[in-house]
């Protein structure tokens, strides 16, 4: 990949990780903190462990992303976290969300669905403006599973192209609560190999 | 009676990793579509586990565990390494190969990881006696390396013991 395509890559995921966290802070009417926004080529062990590397299982929403810019995304959060949000989302008191219901879970979903486009269309604007189709995201789908196996799951589709993943990696916090929540995208290998092949912009956009 | 191992505690095997041990200790690894391929022998009371990514090197002959093809043939290697013995007589349990993302299209790779250990054990007149495969969720996997008995939790799915 040539540099200027990097640092084209590296800004688009910067920027898209600001939008993320301005939709989230809408969404939620409370202001909230990008804590870590950065693209990483890391050893395939590392990037499994980007959620954590514990036991407990965590919740996550993942959304399939085609277009000029394939991959998957992944809103990730430890579960009394992820149930506060919900608590947040449902205007109940702190607490009252202890299992995951169905709307919890659409809570959670929703969630991501809102931050998911925002930090996508960031993404679209910078990599991919004049392109037909532009990226499209499936619906999101809940899971609620081990750190580990999530991240192994979502690194499959670039594991073909070597021993080392290049990911975005975000941290959001919502202010005044103990919330944190992850969103990571994946590229996938063809659209990261279509992407590093790619000519050069005469007219760089940022 | 034998105690299952513990799931939480023992050594970790990393993505595309191969651990192997004897007499006693406990491997444990997570997997997704992955699969974890567990060659146990009775007579040596000692195990092997590979984290299997994908079903087939390709010629890339660096970190052997991560392919099917490459990882069963070094799991053997490094557990006839370790008994001492050329004939260790073992039998394997697969555990994985989930589709954990509903949304991807084609053969899933989880289904194709399966299948490629599969026939490479039954090329080698491995048998297979016990298996965890498919659906939607990980699998936290534990397996002690004095019996081979391996447990497996899930999230949400409960926990089994093979």
């Amino acid at each position: 990949m040539t540099e200027h395509n990097q640092a084209l890559l590296e800004e688009a995921f910067h920027h898209g990780a600001e939008d993320g966290s301005a939709a989230l802070a809408k969404w939620l009417g409370r202001p909230v903190t990008l804590s870590v926004g950065r693209l990483e080529m890391l050893p395939i062990a590392s990037a499994a462990s980007v959620l954590g590397s514990g036991d407990e299982p965590v919740c996550g929403c993942a959304m399939g992303i085609s277009g000029a810019v394939g991959g998957l995304l992944l809103l990730a959060a430890e579960d009394v976290a992820a149930l506060s949000l919900a608590d947040t989302l449902l205007e109940q008191p702190q607490g009252s969300s202890t299992a995951w219901g169905e709307l919890e879970r659409s809570a959670v979903i929703e969630t991501t669905n809102i931050v998911g486009c925002a930090y996508l269309n960031a993404l679209c604007a910078i990599l991919a403006p004049e392109h037909d189709v532009g990226i499209l995201p499936s619906p999101p789908v809940f899971l609620r599973d081990f750190p580990a196996a999530l991240m192994e799951a979502a690194l499959m589709e670039q594991t073909h192209l070597g021993d080392t993943v290049l990911l975005a990696n975000s941290e959001f916090r919502i202010s005044g609560t103990s919330f944190r929540c992850r969103l990571v995208f994946v590229p996938d290998a063809a659209g990261l190999q279509a992407y590093a092949q790619r000519p050069a912009d005469p007219e760089p956009r940022l | 009676m034998t105690t299952p191992a513990k799931p939480t505690t023992g050594e970790p095997i990393a993505i595309g990793q191969i651990g192997v041990a004897k007499g006693e200790g406990i491997l444990r690894t997570f997997v997704g579509s992955c699969v974890a391929l567990v060659l146990y022998s009775k007579r040596h009371r000692a195990v092997g586990v590979a984290h299997v990514m994908l079903p087939a090197a390709e010629g890339r002959a660096a970190a052997p565990g991560k392919y099917a093809d490459t990882a069963v043939a070094e799991t053997l290697r490094r557990l006839t390494d370790l008994v001492g013995d050329t004939d260790i007589a073992c039998t394997a349990k697969l555990i994985g190969g989930a589709t954990m993302f509903t949304f991807q299209s084609g053969t899933p790779i989880g289904d194709q990881n399966v299948l490629a250990l599969q026939a490479l054990l039954g090329d080698l007149g491995i048998e297979i006696v016990g298996r965890l495969c498919g659906g939607r969720h990980g699998r936290r996997v534990a397996v002690d390396a004095a019996t081979g008995t391996v447990t497996v939790e899930t999230a949400e799915h409960g926990s089994e013991t093979l």
